[in-house]
């Protein structure tokens, strides 16, 4: 995958996008074949993974200790990222309390607080409104200039020309 | 391993129990009332009993009353901390792995759940101890806490592998129920170890040691040396055993 392009993958309900995703960030064993990956991977689960009894402030820095960044750069990424989503003002909020499409934003968020090289997206938009939506797209077109590369899965693509090439996974080949 | 990265992991672990104000109020009022109900349910009539880690001829006089307190003072340190741990696992298996997915490495995360662990095993053992005391003078106060600590160390490693190895909720309660209500909340009653068969099966459960420990504690002035060596010897191969699960279930391949 080149840097900066955006690709997208899309195949129906058990097809193993999911699957294919989880060989990608390294929690499940490939039967076969090998993944190289250059950079830092920031991987935005399709189930909102993340503790229900911390605010979403908490949330950003547990996860700022996992991916190792200092203070300084955690703080201008965390205010970027709530200010590009819209949900600054749940700052001290409790996650379980939030609502489901902010729940989402924090889920995407996580995983661009390090500034990845390689993005992957399980079904990123799901539950967003369409004018976090717009945003999001917003959003990756920044991405995509800073040289980031996104990988998005998805059941369904409503614009295709948002995306540099569109594989469709099926029998477990991508075609 | 990062010091940074288990710091952070324990004051989140730590924020995270806290904030469960109901389980916090159980975990106070549980022990209280298992002790409450000894208080009202149980004679004052003394019974001589053999503790089976102290010499055949010593016998311990004391009454059915207090015996019960200190049985039920373990049993229930034993219960809390045991479903405190599966809780502490279970509940954030998912999250867990995303964070190590992250970069957290899975013995950071396992070091600080344990640390929170070790500290409320302090707390309960602590506020349990002296709550017995106020029931009835214990022998040796601080020696009885430090066995109340021995067999949440136990039950807690043990909870820590059952929540690392049991996906659903109820099956991990079950299984926490099922071994601790048999050894901790029954065959390390003294009254019933004293005539029980097969004594050996006794022996081996893993609230024997830290059981012994605490009632010669609280009864005697003997050394309770063996057991609480015992104890620490169950408590790390608990250890041993849910970090290896743990560990097996965290890693990812890159």
């Amino acid at each position: 995958m080149e840097p900066g392009s955006l690709k997208g993958i899309v195949g129906e309900n058990g097809a193993g996008k999911t699957t294919l995703m989880k060989i990608i960030v390294g929690r499940w064993k490939a039967d076969k074949g090998k993944i190289k990956v250059n950079g830092k991977i920031g991987y935005c689960p399709q189930k909102v993974l993340l503790f229900s009894h911390l605010t979403v402030d908490e949330n950003f820095r547990y996860f700022s200790a996992a991916y190792g960044i200092g203070k300084k750069n955690f703080l201008i990424n965390r205010d970027a990222l709530m200010e590009q989503f819209n949900f600054k003002a749940f700052r001290k909020e409790k996650f379980e309390n939030l609502s489901g499409g902010t729940q989402q934003k924090l889920n995407l968020s996580i995983a661009l607080l390090h500034q990845p090289d390689l993005l992957v997206l399980d079904e990123p938009y799901n539950g967003f409104d369409w004018d976090t939506y717009l945003r999001f797209w917003d959003y990756t077109g920044t991405l995509r200039k800073r040289g980031c590369t996104i990988l998005i899965v998805t059941h369904l693509v409503t614009e295709k020309e948002r995306f540099d090439t569109i594989y469709n996974l099926e029998n477990g080949y991508l075609t | 391993m990062r010091y940074d990265r288990i710091r952070t992991g324990l004051i989140m672990v730590l924020r995270m129990l806290l904030r469960r104000r109901i389980a916090i109020i159980l975990l106070i009022v549980i022990p209280v009332v298992f002790l409450t109900v000894v208080e009202f349910t149980t004679s004052t009539r003394t019974l001589p009993f053999r503790l089976a880690s102290l010499d055949e001829e010593v016998f311990i006089e004391t009454s059915e009353k207090n015996i019960s307190f200190v049985f039920f003072a373990l049993a229930s340190a034993g219960f809390l901390v045991s479903f405190l741990a599966l809780n502490l696992i279970q509940k954030n298996n998912n999250v867990n792995r995303r964070l190590v997915i992250c970069g957290y490495h899975p013995n950071e995360i396992l070091i600080s759940s344990l640390a929170s662990l070790f500290l409320m095993i302090l707390l309960i053992a602590i506020f349990v101890g002296i709550l017995t005391n106020a029931f009835f003078n214990l022998e040796h106060l601080p020696m009885f806490i430090f066995g109340l600590v021995l067999i949440g160390v136990v039950y807690g490693c043990y909870g820590l592998a059952v929540g690392s190895l049991v996906k659903g909720e109820l099956e991990g309660i079950l299984f926490i129920v099922l071994l601790v209500n048999i050894d901790a909340g029954w065959l390390q009653n003294p009254l019933f170890y004293a005539e029980a068969q097969n004594k050996l099966i006794i022996r081996y459960l893993p609230a024997y040691f830290p059981s012994q420990a605490a009632i010669i504690s609280a009864f005697t002035d003997y050394s309770a040396g063996t057991a609480i060596w015992n104890s620490l010897l169950y408590g790390c191969t608990f250890l041993l055993l849910s970090m290896f699960i743990f560990f097996r279930k965290m890693r990812i391949r890159k």
